[in-house]
């Protein structure tokens, strides 16, 4: 009873919920079938609860399945655990060597505190229109893997953001990787970001990723986070890389087409002046 | 803060403007609305499960129509408050024929929130916004006819 | 009888000396009011309002009050009688509400306490809470002060629906005479946005009721234990000497624990009337909404000139954005914005106007410099805009503007005596710092290139070391009480009630010194009425410059003592006192002051009129306020693209007088620029026009962090203050006071190639961005 008293004092003013920490990948999704909601490093669904903003009936915490925290290769494709943290891919010789792209990023979010707690799954399961992976990802062309009782699907990393913390996950299915291209040679990328300076989250967020071969640009993604619902491919501008055109020229109007967002941190306006400048830095430093 | 925007309709401008005040129709397509009983002209009291990403909260909410021209104009008034806040959005709403079996539909409005979601959540009441609104058209063009 | 008192001969004031009290605070075993854990306690969660304005209709609290462990739900009619939130300034024809302590039939501002649960634990507590219904109809609220003055803006207060608590004038010299025999005139809007404090830690009340003696005990996480021990004596009706307040560890306050607020008396009037301790804790929401802001001004400033550059005169209309209700100190806070408007320039023609406008907010009241940062802010960009206007660089308008070595003590044009400067040297120094010539040098290559630099210089005063008593709403002297124990070991107590500025160290140094003892003989309590003499508290500069003379003097007086007792023991009147043992100059015998002590307790015998014990208590009344000065200057890099802004060097010279812990100055200075810095730049407490708050958490207000700071090179020069006998000024405030006017017109001068002349402050990126491509604000 003392220490029963102890932890309630000592905890957040959450409302009651049933916990379960299953040991296995399969007893995770039979629990995430039943409607328990997935914790995976909780650096955006634990302060919501401490706010009783959200308020799940059970929570499944993820972080004792090992198969959900690894970093694998495979014939050029990296497979990146859901559930692996910020930290591990920050400080993965794999990933420094064959997909710099994914630690040039991580070391631009959060603080150290949140890297070692927050994973790659969690972030872009939901899907904050502020985040700064989807930039990245969409620049990688990363394949988002989802698994649930039923079986497995892959999803592009283009057609999983469907908009507003809003993915392409059904209930009862479980973000359980992405991968990756490991880069061809010739590659270049850089993530260029406006830190909204009280969250550190991206105001406007632009990664690139090209491929040199023979003097040209062979191939150019472009992924822009921050400006709007979700992040989005910058398809024009990638085309104008690879047809020659300078940074400079290829990002006009990169947001044009975009329904931006405003708030007291930056309007829609400045956001899609700042997508242009984001990503031209992003392709000068990634051609470089 | 501001919202507009526009969408376009697959029927003749009266039957969407009927539609639009079909309080049946709305009570499918308001994304979250549990039950919307009439409770005067033109008037309808609602009750809403709001759910976006791990976000969610129950709300009483009001739902008025004024100012109506069929079939070209309305004014919705939504209101709405729970435990984690409560919302008020006013929006003109106006119905462009666009043939016999196409309208478009314009709104422009504002949306007021306050509470909890205001406080710690002001960055993304636009975004919230523009999808509740795109979910309810979304909805509403597959059920009108 | 034994001691371990050890003697030391090494002085330690002017000794960068590490802080003592560091261990336990980065340890994690200092005892913050959340720390207290009584038996039986119950805790309060606080339902509050989430509308700006509204009429209350109706309150259920059955549901709340049927959860099992809830204890009591409170609302507003049952607290009625509890005194109203005290307001302890006056000014002449001040409109004061009634400050329940919860709202009775309207809210007024969003965090607006409604009704109160206390229950068995946290969780019951807010889970309660949230089953109270109140039924709100939801009125217009008005959170922009100039709006609220206009006609036909709702009306906070309903019985006063101009929304105008007060106006206050204050005329100098003939502002009129010197602006019609002006050359040029420059005028300019100028705004202090409002900030939040952002103490580390949030407030806590802890309120314990002895149902035996009807004693009853209040920890608070306090700036002012003994002001608060009155103040809620008189709201609660409980005798004022079987009230008790502690101030625990407190994790900062910055002005915002300055301060007697509703769930202080709440907590107090609970735990009365359930004979059960009651413990609230703030969330770092509640505390955003519900602890006072700072700054709220709009000022509309004009300066006449000469064509020299020599200041003629200067007419300010301040309209203070006062919140909802007053608070202790709120409508006091832009009094203090006019006395300091003659900067330290010696023009003798002041006309000021204050306008004191309640809004549907939260109360502004005193933050960091309090109403100083707010005037310097004003008066060092005016200047510089005056410099640009007669194309002056702004070195030379301030020094040709200076008060003049000779001329202290200086009478200003709003009434102070400035007894002592140097004003001149710290520019000097900084300048030499910083490399003015060459950085303007640098500055113009830059601008060659195409790129925006600017160097941006303040000069500040400061009046600090609050204060003589006339000039305080309170008392403005402070207490110390030095006790040296049968064993020799000292114990120091302050009534000043320090927060994280290290007087623990400080104080410490100066009894040292004084005793001849070790420093770790020594200890300084504060912050426990039942311990400590009556004291003021700190805040406004105050802890060492009023406090630390306090202390001094108990301590000569203590010195006679131990010296007339060493005499006696010595047998011998010719006795000195020094290095912790009396020595016969004659003999050269010595007893230490271990046995000197033992012996005054022991009282075998006394020497002639003299009590037993060595103990003093001490109350010093300041003549005057002390008066720092200093300049600042940044160098700063806006980025054409982004409308970013680097600070590339930032360089300081503050003078505080004599030093008596370089390193404790440096961290004052540091953490000042910091939150300087952050209001220049990121900082700004967002209502929307319903009253609702959304900068409502650290998410959205940005304090600068550690990375976001460039690195602050911090200098000094001394100029000791003649009213107190350690010379020493106060240093709290400096750095924020100097820091937001020296960022800001540099940012200026870096856009003035593209005809800029003035900024709003915070120069977030996007507001320099639409500056630049001419569509500003």
């Amino acid at each position: 009873m003392a220490d029963n008293q102890r932890e309630r004092e000592l905890a957040m003013i959450t409302q009651e919920f049933n916990y379960s920490r299953p040991g296995s990948l399969a007893e995770a999704l039979k629990l995430i079938a039943d409607g328990g909601k997935p914790l995976a490093g909780g650096m955006s669904l634990v302060p919501m609860m401490k706010l009783r903003l959200a308020v799940p009936e059970h929570l499944v915490d993820l972080g004792r399945i090992a198969d959900l925290a690894t970093i694998t290769e495979d014939g050029g494709k990296i497979r990146i655990g859901a559930m692996v943290t910020y930290y591990a891919i920050e400080s993965s010789p794999l990933l420094a060597a064959k997909c710099p792209l994914m630690v040039t990023a991580v070391h631009q979010i959060g603080d150290v505190q949140v890297r070692n707690v927050g994973t790659i799954g969690g972030s872009i399961a939901h899907a904050d229109p502020a985040a700064d992976w989807p930039a990245s990802l969409l620049a990688l062309e990363a394949i988002v893997h989802i698994q649930s009782a039923g079986g497995t699907r892959d999803v592009p990393m283009e057609e999983f953001l469907v908009d507003t913390f809003t993915t392409a996950l059904e209930p009862g299915e479980l973000l359980a990787a992405i991968s990756v291209n490991a880069d061809p040679a010739g590659a270049g990328s850089s993530y260029q970001k406006l830190v909204q300076p009280a969250s550190g989250f991206a105001i406007v967020g632009a990664a690139a990723h090209v491929v040199r071969g023979g003097g040209t640009v062979t191939k150019c993604r472009i992924g822009i986070t921050g400006v709007s619902g979700s992040a989005f491919r910058a398809k024009e501008a990638e085309a104008a890389i690879e047809a020659g055109k300078t940074p400079a020229e290829a990002v006009k109007g990169i947001a044009s087409g975009v329904d931006a967002n405003s708030d007291i941190h930056a309007s829609a306006e400045y956001r899609k002046a700042m997508a242009e400048v984001y990503a031209r830095r992003a392709l000068e430093s990634a051609l470089a | 803060m501001k919202v507009s925007g526009s969408y376009t309709l697959p029927v003749a401008a009266e039957t969407a403007y009927a539609s639009l005040q079909d309080p049946a129709l709305l009570a499918q397509c308001m994304p979250g609305c549990e039950s919307l009983d009439k409770i005067g002209p033109d008037e309808y009291a609602m009750k809403m499960k709001m759910a976006l990403a791990a976000v969610s909260g129950l709300f009483d909410g009001k739902i008025r129509i004024e100012n109506s021209k069929p079939p070209s104009s309305f004014t919705l008034i939504v209101e709405g408050h729970g435990k984690i806040g409560h919302m008020k959005g006013t929006g003109d709403v106006t119905l462009n024929p666009q043939g016999e079996s196409s309208t478009e539909v314009l709104y422009e409005g504002d949306v007021q929130v306050g509470g909890t979601i205001a406080a710690v959540g002001s960055r993304l009441v636009d975004s919230t916004s523009k999808l509740m609104i795109k979910r309810f058209f979304e909805k509403f063009a597959t059920l009108v006819r | 009888m034994a001691t371990t008192t050890v003697a030391k001969t090494e002085k330690l004031v002017g000794k960068r000396i590490r802080r003592r009290e560091d261990p336990r605070l980065i340890t994690g075993t200092a005892t913050y009011v959340d720390d207290i854990k009584l038996p039986g306690m119950l805790h309060a969660m606080i339902v509050r309002s989430p509308y700006g304005a509204a009429r209350i209709k109706g309150i259920d609290t059955s549901a709340a009050s049927k959860l099992p462990g809830v204890t009591a739900v409170y609302v507003g009619k049952d607290v009625v009688d509890v005194g109203p939130v005290p307001c302890g300034a006056s000014l002449p024809g001040l409109k004061v509400p009634h400050h329940h302590i919860l709202a009775q039939d309207r809210v007024y501002f969003v965090g607006h306490p409604v009704a109160v649960v206390i229950a068995s634990d946290k969780y019951i507590a807010k889970d309660a809470a949230d089953l109270v219904e109140i039924d709100y109809e939801p009125l217009p609220a008005v959170t922009d002060p100039e709006k609220a003055m206009t006609a036909g803006a709702p009306a906070v207060h309903p019985e006063w629906p101009d929304n105008l608590a007060f106006t206050y004038h204050q005329d100098g010299g003939d502002a009129d005479k010197a602006f019609a025999e002006a050359d040029v005139v420059v005028k300019q809007r100028i705004t202090s946005q409002r900030l939040i404090p952002t103490a580390m830690e949030c407030r806590g009340v802890v309120a314990d009721y002895s149902t035996g003696d009807k004693a009853l005990t209040i920890y608070s996480s306090t700036q002012i234990p003994h002001l608060l021990r009155t103040l809620l004596a008189l709201m609660l009706s409980q005798p004022e000497n079987k009230l008790r307040v502690v101030a625990p560890e407190v994790g900062g306050g910055f002005g915002s624990k300055l301060n007697v607020y509703a769930e202080e008396a709440l907590m107090g009037w609970a735990a009365m009337r359930i004979g059960k301790p009651v413990k609230w804790i703030e969330s770092r929401r509640e505390n955003y909404m519900c602890t006072i802001h700072g700054r709220g001004h709009v000022d509309y400033y004009e300066i006449a000139a000469k064509k020299d550059g020599t200041i003629l005169g200067l007419k300010v209309k301040i309209i203070q954005d006062l919140g909802a209700y007053h608070q202790l100190l709120t409508p006091a806070i832009p009094t203090l914005s006019v006395l300091m408007l003659p900067g330290l320039y010696k023009f003798q023609n002041v006309k000021a106007e204050i306008a004191g406008v309640f809004t549907n907010a939260v109360p502004t009241d005193a933050y960091r410099g309090a109403g100083r940062p707010e005037a310097t802010h004003g008066i060092e960009r005016i200047v510089d805009m005056l410099a640009v206007e007669l194309k002056m660089d702004p070195v030379e308008i301030r020094t040709k503007n200076f008060i003049g070595n000779d001329e202290f003590p200086f009478k200003t044009a709003t009434g102070l005596e400035y007894d002592s400067g140097n004003y001149a040297l710290p520019l000097k120094k900084a300048m030499e710092i910083i490399d003015y010539a060459g950085a303007r040098r640098e500055q113009a290559e830059a601008r060659k290139q195409g790129r925006l630099v600017g160097i941006g210089i303040s000069t500040y005063g400061e009046i600090c070391a609050f204060g003589p008593s006339p000039a305080t709403p309170a008392g403005g002297w402070e207490s110390a009480l030095v006790e040296v124990d049968p064993t020799g070991k000292v114990t120091v107590y302050t009534g000043s009630c320090h927060h994280g500025q290290g007087e623990e160290t400080t104080f410490a140094q100066i009894a040292a010194d004084e005793l001849g003892v070790s420093i770790e003989d020594v200890v300084v309590g504060r912050g426990d009425t039942s311990r400590i003499p009556y004291g003021i508290g700190t805040f406004g500069s105050r802890g060492t410059a009023v406090g630390g003379p306090a202390l001094y003097y108990a301590l000569q007086q203590l010195k006679e003592k131990i010296k007339k007792f060493g005499a006696m023991m010595l047998d011998s009147p010719e006795v000195e006192f020094a290095n912790g043992e009396c020595v016969c100059t004659k003999s050269g015998k010595t007893v230490g002051l271990g046995a000197i002590a033992g012996a005054s307790y022991r009282a075998m015998k006394l020497p002639a009129g003299e009590t037993p014990g060595l103990s003093v208590t001490y109350f010093w009344e300041p003549p005057n306020f002390a008066f720092p000065f200093g300049a600042h200057i940044a160098i700063t890099e806006v980025d054409r693209d982004t409308g970013h802004v680097s600070v590339k060097r930032y360089v300081c010279v503050d003078d505080c007088g004599n030093i008596i812990n370089p390193l404790l100055v440096d961290g004052q200075v540091h953490g000042g620029v910091a939150q300087g810095l952050g209001q220049a730049l990121y900082e700004h407490a967002i209502y929307d026009d319903n009253g609702q708050l959304l900068s409502g958490e650290l998410m959205d207000y940005a304090v600068p962090r550690s990375t976001m700071m460039p690195w602050v090179e911090s200098s000094h020069t001394v100029t000791p203050s003649p009213v107190n006998p350690l010379g020493v000024k106060g240093v709290g405030e400096a750095g924020t006071i100097g820091c937001s006017p020296a960022v800001v017109n540099s940012v200026v001068d870096a856009l003035s190639t593209l005809g800029v002349k003035h900024l709003d402050m915070p120069l977030t990126s996007e507001k320099i961005w639409r500056t630049i491509n001419g569509s500003a604000n």
